[in-house]
């Protein structure tokens, strides 16, 4: 008998236990299963409601009286499904308050949004307010912040069809300006071979600069010491390659990066008093090719290999090509919109990296099978290309893009919560009906 | 000594009585909160997978201005951010609910969005994206169903309450819960002139602007329309960025007509074809002379016409046959903005006319992609509102696991 009155007690305990167990383990209504996702549903009405700018007008209207206000009301009440109860509620953002969000406006069509509700903000500016952005200058907090625009007048560009070099750096500075701490024009071959010796043309830090070459696949050469046997010239092969290995080395030396804008890089060298005879079989004088020998000769001097002609065709043409994600995400961030596809007809292929120990920084545009259109290069040691390998005629944008993508210079922007500038719009949504 | 015997095994029958069913009970509790669990976790990928299709172009970006399968599968507008989709991109998916026809003369499938007689739009199958492809590029094949729905929100519609000169036409506007009382409406009419014989037809159009009551209800009264004239008005209703569409025809032949076929959107090219060499009924007809025209939708809401030359096919006849003439006739679209393709025809002293929409929003035209869910054990949705070139729509997804009633992890 014990035995038994034993057991009426487990089952006893046993009971109570699946009774408390049962109180705790509450299983949620079906509406919170499968919720519509309410935060999201008011972020796209607000937005829907703002894709003219209609919402940002109504919301600096005269709270009281203004007709807007009605409008707005009918649209949220059009636009959402009949089930879901709102509370828009628009508040005036104050500075230097103790009360930072001030509510002036509330509109709703329930008294309730039921037991459970979700909310999504929106901040909108008027239209009278300009802000301002301050970019962040690079090299501000560490070494560099020099960019080199080449705008050499003694030299002449191939690839640049429909612009002249002068053209391009103007274009160049008002891009780039504000994101470096000084800016400097290259004037001619004589200045470019100062900088190539070590020597700052204004007291300005040569050292981790940005060169932009704006001549397309020609490159400025200064005469003298750089156009010397063994230094820029390779008397066995007749070639000015030599000239190429040594601006690698400099670029290595000095931790530039290296910026070709259009075509195949270093294609050809240029100086009009220095080849003034002399044509890159396209007609156009003080100008003188020097083929692929140009391009592979710059990276071993970047990788401080010794200088060995090489004639080699290394690049492929890959029809159109895409900007990258990271790019395309940067367009916004800089407001910078060159079109999303281009056409690479100089993309170079991947083997380089490992031949000259180059790591991709950036993707300027998204590399096709064994090939990049367009990236900026960093040896593992120093100095760094940015190619892009579009066929002509060149978009300064995305130079501009692909330099400001490597550094990412930040944009401080002036402040959004200045009193009476800008409002915060606060859509609350509810579901009734159901369980 | 029998005593206990018997009180050991009647314990021991209650407990293991006591034991299993409690056992099942516990059982049944869990079970339960897996399902829901389970169902809890459909609901978030629901959400997810619809913000994935929304906020992102696809690869390549621009596919739904060409004739390729994308390999990345979205639908955002590539120009925009946020929630804005591309009205070309969303003309390419296969539609659910329209039943497919196929012209005979070209053996070319096509997949069937239209609303109704004279609002066609034609997508051929062979650049429609299907159901299959998107499911496995969004990486969901033969594990979740899905169903997508793009609709608008605001419903535009016009009926004829006097038929006879002034042509009256009364034009209800409401949205998802809400009649758009006091909603601007702007307007095209567009009439069929009747010039007879063999000859392409003209037309004249009319722009005004009004604006809706209470009720969301407005009246439209048009000079100079007797009851056998053929035209098409088209109205915009807005109210506070809140944009919707509308149409309607009259036509005095709806046996002969012209009949747009979306060819290639590479090519921004669409065949005209004749009424009786699609559904094929019937003895040899007379031909349907047309005139096309493109017009936009401008920022002030109002239609602005795009020419268009003669060389893109704008004018010409198309005929029902074997013979030497024609068949078809191709037309070329000038630009890749959202717009109308307005074609008006004649046949026989009958005159029409029929619009198209050259991206899915000029005519708020709505899109269901997907499969049905019936069987489906459970199946959860979501929601978001999106702008689709300019007009305002909402987004719902359906999602259901394929996989029966095993935990997805």
């Amino acid at each position: 008998m014990m035995r038994t009155v034993e057991i009426l007690l487990v089952v006893m305990i046993i009971t109570s236990a699946f009774i408390v167990a049962s109180l705790f383990a509450v299983l949620p209504s079906p509406r919170q299963v499968s919720p519509i996702n309410l935060r999201r549903l008011a972020l796209t009405t607000l937005q829907t409601l703002d894709v003219d700018y209609d919402l940002s007008a109504t919301m600096f209207k005269n709270a009281t009286d203004d007709p807007a206000w009605g409008q707005l009301q009918i649209a949220l009440s059009a636009c959402l499904p009949p089930n879901i109860v709102y509370n828009l509620t628009v508040y005036e953002v104050q500075s230097g308050q103790t009360q930072l969000y001030k509510p002036i406006k509330s509109i709703s069509n329930a008294e309730s949004l039921g037991v459970s509700s979700d909310s999504s903000s929106y901040l909108v500016a008027s239209s009278n307010v300009t802000f301002s952005a301050v970019p962040e200058k690079i090299g501000e907090h560490g070494e560099g912040g020099t960019l080199y625009i080449l705008n050499c007048s003694d030299a002449n560009g191939w690839w640049i069809t429909g612009y002249t070099a002068p053209s391009l750096v103007q274009d160049l500075n008002n891009l780039l300006s504000p994101y470096f701490q000084t800016t400097i024009m290259i004037q001619n071959t004589t200045q470019l071979a100062q900088i190539l010796n070590g020597t700052s043309i204004q007291n300005e830090a040569l050292k981790n600069a940005v060169v932009i070459n704006t001549f397309g696949e020609a490159v400025p050469i200064p005469s003298g010491y750089y156009a010397s046997t063994n230094v820029g010239y390779d008397s066995g092969q007749n070639s000015y390659a030599r000239y190429c290995h040594t601006l690698g080395q400099r670029v290595r030396q000095y931790n530039w990066t290296w910026v070709s804008i259009v075509g195949y890089p270093l294609y050809y060298v240029s100086n009009k008093g220095l080849f003034p005879d002399e044509q890159n079989d396209w007609g156009i004088y003080g100008m003188r090719s020097v083929g692929p020998a140009g391009l592979n000769a710059f990276f071993r001097g970047l990788d401080n290999q010794a200088y060995s002609y090489n004639s080699n065709w290394i690049t492929d043409s890959r029809g159109v090509v895409y900007l990258s994600s990271q790019v395309l995400y940067d367009c916004n961030y800089y407001g910078i919109y060159p079109s999303p596809y281009h056409t690479a007809t100089r993309a170079l292929p991947t083997s380089i990296l490992s031949t000259y120990h180059l790591n991709v920084t950036t993707y300027v545009f998204s590399p096709t099978s064994g090939w990049i259109p367009g990236a900026v290069y960093r040896n593992a040691v120093s100095g760094g290309l940015l190619a892009l390998g579009l066929t002509r005629t060149p978009d300064i944008r995305l130079t501009a893009l692909g330099l400001l993508c490597d550094y990412k210079p930040r944009i401080y922007r002036s402040d959004y919560t200045t009193s009476g500038t800008s409002r915060l719009v606060v859509l609350q949504l509810g579901q009734v009906g159901g369980i | 000594m029998t005593g206990a015997t018997i009180d050991h095994m009647v314990s021991v029958t209650v407990f293991l009585g006591a034991i299993l069913l409690f056992i099942s009970l516990f059982n049944q509790t869990i079970q339960t909160a897996i399902i829901y669990q389970r169902h809890r976790y459909l609901a978030t990928k629901c959400s997810d997978l619809l913000d994935s299709m929304l906020l992102n172009p696809g690869e390549p970006i621009e596919w739904g201005k060409g004739n390729s399968t994308p390999t990345s599968f979205g639908l955002q507008d590539p120009e925009f951010t946020q929630y804005r989709l591309s009205p070309f991109s969303l003309m390419r998916l296969q539609s659910l609910t329209g039943t497919p026809f196929t012209y005979p003369r070209t053996g070319v499938t096509y997949s069937n969005l239209s609303m109704g007689f004279g609002n066609f739009l034609f997508v051929p199958y062979t650049t429609a994206i299907n159901y299959s492809t998107a499911s496995r590029l969004v990486g969901t094949n033969n594990t979740y169903g899905f169903q997508l729905s793009i609709t608008p929100i605001v419903t535009v519609s016009i009926e004829e309450t006097h038929a006879a000169n002034p042509l009256t036409l009364t034009i209800k506007v409401a949205g998802a819960g809400f009649p758009l009382s006091n909603s601007e409406i702007s307007y095209c009419f567009l009439k069929v002139n009747e010039k007879g014989g063999n000859n392409n037809p003209s037309y004249v159009s009319l722009f005004g602007t009004t604006y809706a009551d209470d009720k969301g209800s407005a009246v439209v009264s048009i000079q100079n329309v007797n009851t056998d004239t053929a035209y098409a008005f088209i109205a915009y209703a807005h109210i506070s960025g809140l944009v919707g569409t509308g149409y309607h025809e009259r036509v005095s032949d709806d046996k002969q007509y012209v009949l747009p076929l979306i060819d290639s959107f590479g090519d921004k090219r669409v065949l005209l074809v004749h009424s009786y060499n699609v559904h094929d009924f019937g003895p040899p007809e007379s031909s349907v002379f047309f005139n096309a025209t493109f017009v936009l939708l401008t920022e002030d809401f109002t239609l602005r016409e795009m020419p268009m030359e003669n060389s893109t096919g704008k004018l010409g006849k198309v005929v029902y046959g074997q013979g030497t003439d024609k068949q078809w006739s191709n037309v070329t679209i000038p630009t890749y903005n959202p717009g109308i393709l307005i074609v008006t025809y004649q046949s026989n002293n009958e005159y029409g006319v029929v619009l198209m929409p050259w991206g899915i929003s000029s005519m708020a035209f709505p899109i269901s992609f997907g499969i049905s869910p019936t069987e489906a054990e459970w199946v959860t949705t979501d929601a978001r509102q999106v702008i689709v070139g300019g007009i305002a729509y909402q987004a719902k997804l359906a999602l259901w696991s394929l996989q029966g009633s095993q935990v997805i992890s």
